[in-house]
């Protein structure tokens, strides 16, 4: 049935890494991929890259999980590395064909393009597979909620995502119902040109999109009805609170911040 | 606390006059049931009590304040709460306990007291050991209860409920019944409950009709049911079954009361009539009962599985076994009932009867021939075997409703005049005018959508027509057309239709065959009068009895002697007109 299907990647736990604050793990994860970008030589990535492992125990996942996360973007990753081989126009050339260079500071480039990517996700991953998008969710909102002074809807934003998280999957059930019914009609979802199945996907798209609008319109009403009227003035029953732990985290990321940007220099 | 309309008028921007002078007040505390048919005006009505609508004319005074001044809405709307029809939109937050705290978290509670508020909201309605689901893995009952709980967070004098069980099984109506009862006699919060169910009616202090924007009865269900039934007909709503076969009775002349709302009433009131007329008969319990009557012959079977087995999330912990060896024959030509609850393994296994899904064991033979013999014969069957899904009137798409329901046979590649006949037999079928064929089928009725979604099966002319839950969440003379209008193709067409449902009144009322499924299996089946034999076995599993069948059960214990499977009223007279 589809509607067991894992939403986002989280994986619940109750490690380390999932106790911290998600607006920690927000703002550390940040000062990671600045870090990531300051490097400028082997001790830096190799710094970052021992970081990134030493989460991953700290966060009791299996190394699995993240060549995982990386295989979809194999290819984007493998194409990026490639085109820098060739942009690189100094350095020794070690191969010449036609219109194409290969330097030695184009496979450094390519090499160091390669890592940097590589441990972006990392980091990234880390953190979404330790933190449930609702969570996340409130500390965009806590973290973005100085931007209200100059009127961006922040609290609108954030209801917008939970309200779009809870509703993902009423919607993939309905969909799979929807496609059921019109297969018993003699639909075909599956077979002809592409052209043919775009069209194909008309009796699925518009009912959904119909209930989708409906739900919207009933959703509002019941909100209303329960006396939402904005973020102004409304409370929440789950606080986040900074623990001695989140006071940890951000110390040692700091200390591991100025290592890597004193590693510049070397 | 007071709730009180005066000369309450609404119109939509359409120009329909939805609500044309309605003066009403409510006893605080009290258990009010609101009934009408589909158009009424009784929603609206709820609508403009908590502030969601503005009155168009009159006004609303809630304890009070009126709704049309703007600084009152939300102390309104935190003492009058409402609860929707339908449980997933009205559901915000992806974890229950959350879901709970919006109400709350809106009026700015302090977070302390906002848990102390959840915790206590959610044990009253039974749902403490679920805080930390997601909605939607939760049953409708579930969902129901947990929108009650979002609701009795805000500390609100007075609830409205919007036909609050139209979407549940008999097992979550009476889950969320029990609850807004308990809510009612615990906390003293006024429940205004709009229902289409006369039962749940039966049970409160007042009942308050409606009818193209009037109130046109209103007082003690006692008083409505036995002397308003002329203005009940009339507003479209249907008297309970106890009172329908009081009616008969005295329309045969006998000298029964006719204000016997429950079953146990109703029964005593027919058993002292009986011992007036010295028809007590301890000793003589007839055993079987009833016979089944004529019997029709029915030829062949046109569908028949055999040890039929199917599994979902086969290698996942959430793998779950919803069909357990089904045996099955359903006669060529008959009109058949499948009923059981919710996860019972019933719509699984009508998915098997077209070959939407493939058994993972067992056969299923179409006209005697292996449904899943090869690609064409399985193609093939789901254009002899239609099939018409729960809420079919969402999967409408066509720009109007004549393509809509060509669309099935179009898929069959059939010629242009073959379609064109066959939309408008298939539109006549479903009870639709031909005015309608050129409309949108999004500006119809939720009703009218529903036919055109049947028509849109029967159009492919398939030998098998299932329904699934055709009547669910329609008003009472929308359920009772939609089912003459299948009742009328049966006998016109001779093809064979297997309804599912979980009302047993439905069943009882079209079917001549009756498939009773538990736990993936087929548990009891046979004609009416044989399935309701087993009475105290169907309640076992948890499915309701016809409520004329809880009378003669009643009866015979009792001790009077009438059969135990009647189920239709006319049979319920024969025998006690024998008796008295």
């Amino acid at each position: 049935m589809l509607k067991n299907i894992t939403l986002g990647q989280f994986f619940p736990g109750n490690s380390v890494l999932h106790r911290l604050d998600p607006r920690s793990k927000l703002i550390i994860t940040l000062a990671y991929i600045v870090a990531l970008f300051l490097c400028v030589n082997f001790y830096g990535y190799a710094l970052i890259a021992a970081c990134a492992a030493a989460c991953l125990i700290a966060g009791r996942l299996k190394p699995r999980l993240i060549f995982n996360g990386l295989k979809p973007l194999v290819f984007v990753i493998a194409i990026t590395a490639f085109l820098n081989l060739f942009y690189a126009q100094s350095g020794t050339v070690l191969f010449h064909w036609w219109k194409l260079t290969i330097t030695d500071t184009g496979i450094y480039n390519a090499l160091t393009m390669l890592t940097r990517i590589i441990l972006l996700i990392c980091g990234t991953m880390l953190m979404t597979y330790t933190t449930s998008p609702l969570s996340l969710t409130d500390a965009l909102e806590a973290l973005l909620k100085p931007l209200n002074r100059i009127r961006f809807p922040v609290h609108e934003l954030a209801m917008m995502m939970s309200i779009a998280l809870r509703f993902i999957p009423t919607l993939i059930e309905e969909t799979d119902k929807i496609m059921t019914a019109q297969k018993a009609r003699g639909a075909d979802f599956e077979t002809g040109s592409i052209f043919k199945r775009a069209k194909a996907l008309l009796p699925l798209l518009v009912p959904l999109f119909v209930s989708a609008f409906r739900r919207a319109d009933e959703l509002a009403i019941a909100m209303d009805a329960r006396c939402y009227n904005g973020g102004t003035g409304r409370t929440r029953m789950k606080q986040l609170r900074y623990t001695t732990l989140d006071a940890k985290a951000f110390a040692l990321s700091a200390a591991l911040f100025a290592v890597v940007v004193v590693l510049r220099f070397i | 606390m007071t709730i009180e309309t005066n000369n309450l008028k609404y119109s939509y921007d359409t120009g329909d006059d939805a609500l044309k002078g309605v003066t009403l007040g409510f006893e605080p505390g009290s258990f009010i049931a609101v009934l009408g048919h589909n158009g009424s005006g009784k929603s609206t009505f709820a609508k403009l009590l908590n502030a969601l609508l503005e009155p168009g004319g009159g006004t609303v005074y809630v304890d009070g304040m009126t709704t049309s001044d703007p600084n009152s809405i939300l102390p309104i709307r935190q003492r009058v709460g409402m609860v929707f029809q339908n449980p997933d939109n009205q559901l915000v937050a992806s974890i229950v306990e959350d879901d709970v705290a919006f109400g709350p978290e809106n009026l700015g509670v302090p977070p302390l007291e906002i848990r102390k508020r959840v915790e206590e909201a959610l044990a009253n309605v039974r749902m403490t050991a679920y805080a930390e689901h997601a909605p939607h893995l939760l049953s409708g009952g579930q969902k129901q209860r947990v929108a009650i709980a979002g609701i009795l967070a805000c500390l609100p004098k007075c609830v409205i409920l919007d036909e609050p069980t139209a979407m549940l099984d008999p097992k979550g109506r009476d889950e969320v019944l029990t609850t807004i009862h308990e809510m009612n006699r615990k906390f003293g919060i006024t429940v205004i409950l709009i229902t289409h169910h006369m039962r749940e009616a039966v049970d409160s202090d007042r009942v308050i009709v409606f009818s193209d924007g009037l109130v046109v009865a209103d007082g003690t269900p006692r008083e409505i049911f036995s002397t308003k039934l002329e203005v009940l007909q009339k507003a479209g709503i249907d008297p309970p079954e106890t009172v329908k076969l009081l009616q008969s009775l005295r329309a045969k002349g006998l000298h029964v009361t006719a204000d016997a709302l429950t079953v146990d009433e109703c029964a005593s009131a027919i058993a002292i009539l009986a011992i007036a007329n010295n028809s007590y008969q301890i000793s003589n319990i007839r055993d079987g009962g009833l016979d089944g009557g004529a019997v029709r012959d029915f030829g062949e079977p046109v569908l028949s599985c055999k040890k039929l087995r199917y599994t979902y999330s086969v290698g996942t912990p959430f793998e779950f076994e919803a069909l357990a060896g089904v045996d099955f024959e359903l006669p060529k030509g008959i009109f058949a009932g499948i009923i059981g609850q919710t996860g019972s393994g019933k719509s699984t296994f009508i998915q098997h009867l077209n070959g939407l899904l493939k058994p993972n064991a067992g056969t299923i033979l179409l006209n005697g021939e292996d449904l899943h013999r090869d690609k064409v014969s399985s193609l093939a069957a789901k254009y002899k075997v239609g099939l018409v899904f729960q809420y079919p009137e969402y999967q409408l798409f066509e720009e109007t409703v004549y393509k809509d329901i060509a669309f099935g046979p179009k898929n069959m590649n059939l010629s242009a005049e073959e379609i064109d006949i066959r939309v408008r037999e298939a539109a006549s079928f479903a009870g639709l005018t031909d005015d309608l064929l050129d409309k949108s089928p999004f500006a119809l009725s939720g009703g009218q959508k529903r036919r055109v979604a049947i028509a849109g099966v029967i159009a492919m002319r398939p030998e098998v027509l299932i329904l699934d839950e055709p009547s669910a969440g329609l008003d009472p003379i929308g359920r009772r057309d939609l089912l003459s209008n299948l009742r009328e193709y049966h006998k016109s067409t001779g093809s064979t239709v297997l309804l599912v449902s979980h009302s047993m009144d439905e069943i009882a009322e079209t079917a001549e065959r009756i498939y009773v499924f538990n736990e993936g299996k087929i548990e009891i089946s046979g004609s009416p009068s044989e399935v309701f034999a087993n009475a105290e076995r169907l309640r076992a599993i948890g499915l309701d009895i016809p409520e004329v069948t809880q009378i003669a059960l009643k009866l015979r214990s009792l001790g009077l002697s009438v059969p135990a499977n009647i189920y239709t009223i006319d049979d319920a007279v024969r025998e006690i007109l024998r008796l008295c």
